[in-house]
């Protein structure tokens, strides 16, 4: 393809801290988002070995108690909302038109601006630990306990303000790739040839779409009930702190299912590139997609099970849970179809993809036991719960995340990443979390409750808290042998030629790294696998007419000014509303430059 | 793409002109009248409330279909909109009869108030206390 | 913000829409979720106030039936912008969206007087359960009114300009008045759920 570039507009390749700052290129968000994603990922982890340390011997005097509940609540807020989903944001950034065949997103400075949002809100979420103590009620954050009443502190309201800025990027960059999906894929792109990966993305999207008002309804009331009287979730006043529990779980189960669908479509992508046959059962997985996400909005109160539910609504949730285990089970079918009878090349990539469909099934297994409200009301608050969690989070989601890593690293570098360093990072990951989590189950079942800061030796929980010490650390070691291949690699030559795995989809059409304006000439789509399709029946890619004009979007400014503007606002609610009427100034002015701007 | 082909196409989009919007609106505030003297009506609760559902319904469609062109437009739109507005409707019917199917457990619920005679100075009171207001 | 973003490139919508349409239909599906959150949230706790007044002490029907029957003709006038603008006449379309400018100023000033007449016969957002309810969910509603005047004068400032709004001045109001249509019905909810019915 580079013999073609002469024919483009000079692409502009200097990379100064300017042209990072005003980008509206996707693949710029989208390093961005990985970049930070991951900063917070090792925040988060750091947090993680923290609050291990604590507990690796009884009555442990690491950190005191206060400490402590700031740093298992932000541990979960960090891996949740500033870790796992900007990181599945990354890819979809970098991929999403290049998947579908486009050049850009829809809205290519909306997305800029989800960017800095989300950064805003992820700064100020953690410099709560700077500013008077970081949120200490939990993630879920349950009244009363959130009132004022009882965690005076301006932790809490960190939380709501940090959760309203992450939730209002979500909401942008989720409307914003919705419309792309829905609205700019190449020709032949039917919504039944899209990438898997795509298709989970567009659930994600309509999920968080469609969540997200109403934890922002919930913010808003704890808010209000913090800082302006009123009292939603006070019940000597009338209020009821259930009502917190519903609207949190009708979002923030979904939210289980957004940061976990990524994972699964990175891993339908893997895994038929490496067994060198196509994905099995393609329109099952995309149906048992969206078969999960529409019973995942029916499913919330079964985090609920011990508030006093009555029996019908007990029954109802637990009947739903338990079917979510169907799709869940066809998926993972098809992912072992495809991997059956296949010629399979073993590389990291492909080790992290089977080590998720392994580490998520035991997850999804523990999780369907507690889709039973008696055997719920045992594990309720245990550390059972949380091994659950960790398989289907860490197990599941991050060893996804660490699949797509080395699976694209090549097409957006043009380097790859170390093999012998890429198996060492995946057993030491692999080890140490089947040694942190697993004991956890043993734990839980032996009643220890989640969230203390220390226990007496007396209870037996001694051994397999060490054990999960040990094994965090061994987590730790395989993270920071993925920072040295990172570094290393980076300063290698790129090599990679434009489809080095022999894949099927159509980022692997273009060079590594991309241009900027994607693809010389827009693909035309012929089948699901649309490379292998070319391939089979000898369609060359087109060539790129000579003299053609592609139109890009021009850098701006405003995106960036306008998440200052943001970051004000929220400054300005904790501290003095001066700021705050600055920042509306600032969005104001943005949106009418904005506005105004030439795109064309 | 945003051609004055595309501009002209857009205003066969809708067939409705100004007169026809006149008849609409006309319509719509008949039925705000109906509604208003519905609630003074008398009716038992469950009929009237069953009745002024049923009116606003009507009224949320007429706009919805004709003032937003959800009619005239594509398929999409309707598909889009729709799915948010039942998904939406169905979590918060359940979460409603949720509530009102639990005993209430939040202390003074279901017990019938005293008149407000009793109690107007003092939350007049509590209005004005300026610490109340902060 | 969103409405300003101009198709770019040379890309083809396989959807056969405006992206900016559809964007603003999957944003108002998103509405619809914030807004029945805000009303199932009332409704759960009708019923649950410890003191009065309750909404049978304070409600005025016929002055909020008044503000309907304004924000009602602001939907009307909205839609003659919306039709002025598709069929090449600014001169109606700028005078349609001053007249919905200012009904929406008309029922934002009923609302304000509501509050402060609530609030001068002893409900506000800490007396009972019913002030928190219905003050921030008419409060939101408010607020959403006030953004879409904002968005509305932006229009029309911007439509006095040289070059007016563009050449896609009939995509721009239709974006504008999806969203000014909207927060019409969500007061047509309101309305009847809140005020109407008993």
């Amino acid at each position: 393809m580079a013999t073609a570039a002469g024919t483009l507009p000079a692409v502009q390749e200097e990379s100064t801290l300017w042209t990072w700052l005003t980008t509206v290129d996707h693949k710029k968000i989208g390093a961005m988002y990985g970049v930070s994603g991951f900063a917070f990922f090792l925040i988060g982890g750091l947090e993680a070995l923290l609050i291990r340390t604590q507990l690796a011997v009884p009555n442990g005097t690491v950190i005191d108690a206060d400490r402590f509940n700031q740093l298992f609540t932000m541990h979960a807020l960090t891996m949740i909302f500033l870790a796992i989903m900007p990181l599945g944001a990354s890819f979809f950034n970098y991929f999403l038109p290049l998947m579908i065949g486009a050049r850009d997103v829809a809205f290519p400075r909306l997305n800029a601006l989800s960017f800095w949002v989300f950064l805003a809100g992820a700064l100020l979420l953690s410099s709560s630990f700077i500013f008077g103590g970081a949120p200490d009620g939990g993630w879920f954050a349950y009244a009363p306990l959130s009132a004022e009443e009882f965690l005076p502190g301006s932790g809490l309201d960190f939380y709501v303000v940090g959760l309203l800025i992450l939730g209002t990027s979500s909401l942008m960059a989720s409307l914003n790739f919705a419309v792309t999906v829905i609205n700019m894929r190449a020709p032949g792109m039917s919504m039944m040839r899209l990438p898997v990966f795509i298709w989970m993305m567009l659930v994600v999207n309509f999920l968080l779409i469609l969540s997200l008002p109403v934890i922002t309804v919930a913010l808003i009331q704890l808010l209000f009930d913090r800082n302006f009287t009123t009292n939603f979730f006070t019940p000597s006043e009338g209020g009821d702190p259930i009502l917190w529990q519903h609207l949190f779980w009708v979002f923030a189960h979904p939210e289980v299912y957004v940061l976990i669908l990524p994972s699964m479509g990175i891993v339908s992508e893997v895994l038929p590139v490496f067994a060198r046959k196509p994905l099995f059962g393609y329109s099952a997985i995309v149906f048992a997609g969206v078969a999960i996400a529409v019973l995942g909005f029916a499913v919330w109160s079964h985090h609920m099970f011990t508030t006093g539910l009555d029996t019908v609504p007990q029954v109802v949730f637990s009947a739903s849970t338990m079917a979510i285990a169907v799709p869940t089970g066809i998926k993972i079918f098809n992912w072992l179809g495809t991997l059956y009878g296949g010629s399979i090349h073993f590389n990291t990539a492909m080790y992290f993809a089977v080590a998720f469909i392994a580490l998520f099934t035991i997850g999804g297994l523990s999780g369907v036991m507690h889709a039973s409200p008696p055997v719920d009301s045992q594990q309720q608050d245990t550390y059972f719960i949380v091994a659950h969690i960790h398989y289907v989070l860490f197990g599941g989601a991050i060893a996804g995340i660490f699949a797509g890593i080395y699976y694209w690293f090549p097409k957006m570098t043009g380097r790859f990443l170390d093999e012998t360093l890429g198996k060492l990072n995946f057993w030491l990951l692999f080890i140490g979390m089947n040694i942190t989590f697993f004991p956890m189950h043993f734990l839980g079942l032996s009643g220890m409750p989640r969230r203390i800061y220390t226990y007496d030796s007396d209870l037996g929980w001694d051994t397999w808290n060490m054990v999960a010490t040990v094994g965090s650390y061994i987590l730790g070691i395989g993270i920071i042998v993925f920072l040295i291949n990172f570094f290393w690699t980076m300063r290698k030559e790129p090599t990679a030629s434009n489809n080095p795995w022999g894949a099927a989809t159509l980022e692997w059409a273009t060079t590594s790294p991309p241009p900027e304006h994607d693809f010389d000439v827009i693909p035309e789509v012929r089948d699901r696998d649309p490379l292998w399709y070319d391939r089979d029946h000898g369609i060359e890619q087109p060539e790129p007419q000579p003299g053609v004009h592609i139109h890009l979007p021009p850098p701006s400014y405003f995106p960036l000014l306008m998440g200052l503007g943001v970051l004000l606002l929220g400054v300005g609610v904790l501290s003095h509303l001066a700021l705050t009427a600055l920042g509306a100034v600032i969005i104001v002015y943005s949106v009418w430059g904005w506005a105004l701007e030439p795109t064309d | 793409m945003a051609s004055d082909a595309h501009t002209a196409e857009k205003a066969h989009g809708s067939p409705y002109g100004p007169r026809e919007y006149i008849i609409i609106t006309l319509i719509l505030a008949v039925v705000t009248a109906v509604e208003f003297a519905l609630s003074y009506s008398g009716l038992a609760t469950l009929p009237l409330a069953t009745l002024l559902i049923l009116l606003s319904a009507v009224k949320f469609i007429a706009v919805v279909a004709l003032f937003m062109h959800l009619r005239f437009e594509s398929r999409i739109f309707t598909q889009m909109f729709l799915f948010g507005f039942i998904l939406g409707a169905a979590i918060l019917i359940a979460l409603i009869a949720l509530f009102w199917t639990a005993t209430s457990d939040a202390i003074g619920g279901d017990e019938e108030l005293p008149p407000l005679e009793h109690h107007h100075e003092e939350s007049r009171e509590l209005f004005l206390d300026p610490e109340r207001l902060v | 913000m969103a409405a300003s973003e101009a198709a770019h490139g040379e890309h083809h919508a396989s959807a056969g829409v405006d992206n900016r349409l559809l964007l603003m239909w999957i944003f108002l599906a998103s509405e619809c979720l914030f807004f029945g959150s805000l009303i199932s949230t009332y409704l759960i706790f009708k019923g649950e106030s410890l003191v009065r007044p309750l909404p049978e002490d304070v409600f005025d029907i016929p002055l909020t039936s008044l503000s309907t029957f304004v924000l009602l003709f602001s939907s009307f006038t909205m839609v003659l912008a919306v039709y002025g603008a598709q069929h090449a006449r600014p001169r109606m379309m700028k005078l349609a969206l001053l007249a919905t400018i200012i009904a929406g100023l008309i029922f934002l000033g009923f609302q304000v007087y509501e509050f402060k007449t609530f609030g001068e016969e002893g409900l506000n957002l800490s007396t009972n359960q019913f002030g928190a309810s219905f003050f921030v969910l008419t409060g939101f509603h408010g607020t959403h009114v006030g953004v879409g005047l904002l968005y509305l004068g932006s229009m029309l400032i911007g439509s006095m300009r040289r070059n007016g709004l563009g050449r896609d001045t009939a995509t721009h109001v239709e974006i504008a008045g999806l969203y000014w249509h909207f927060v019409d019905i969500v007061w047509i909810v309101i309305f009847t759920v809140v005020y109407l019915i008993p």
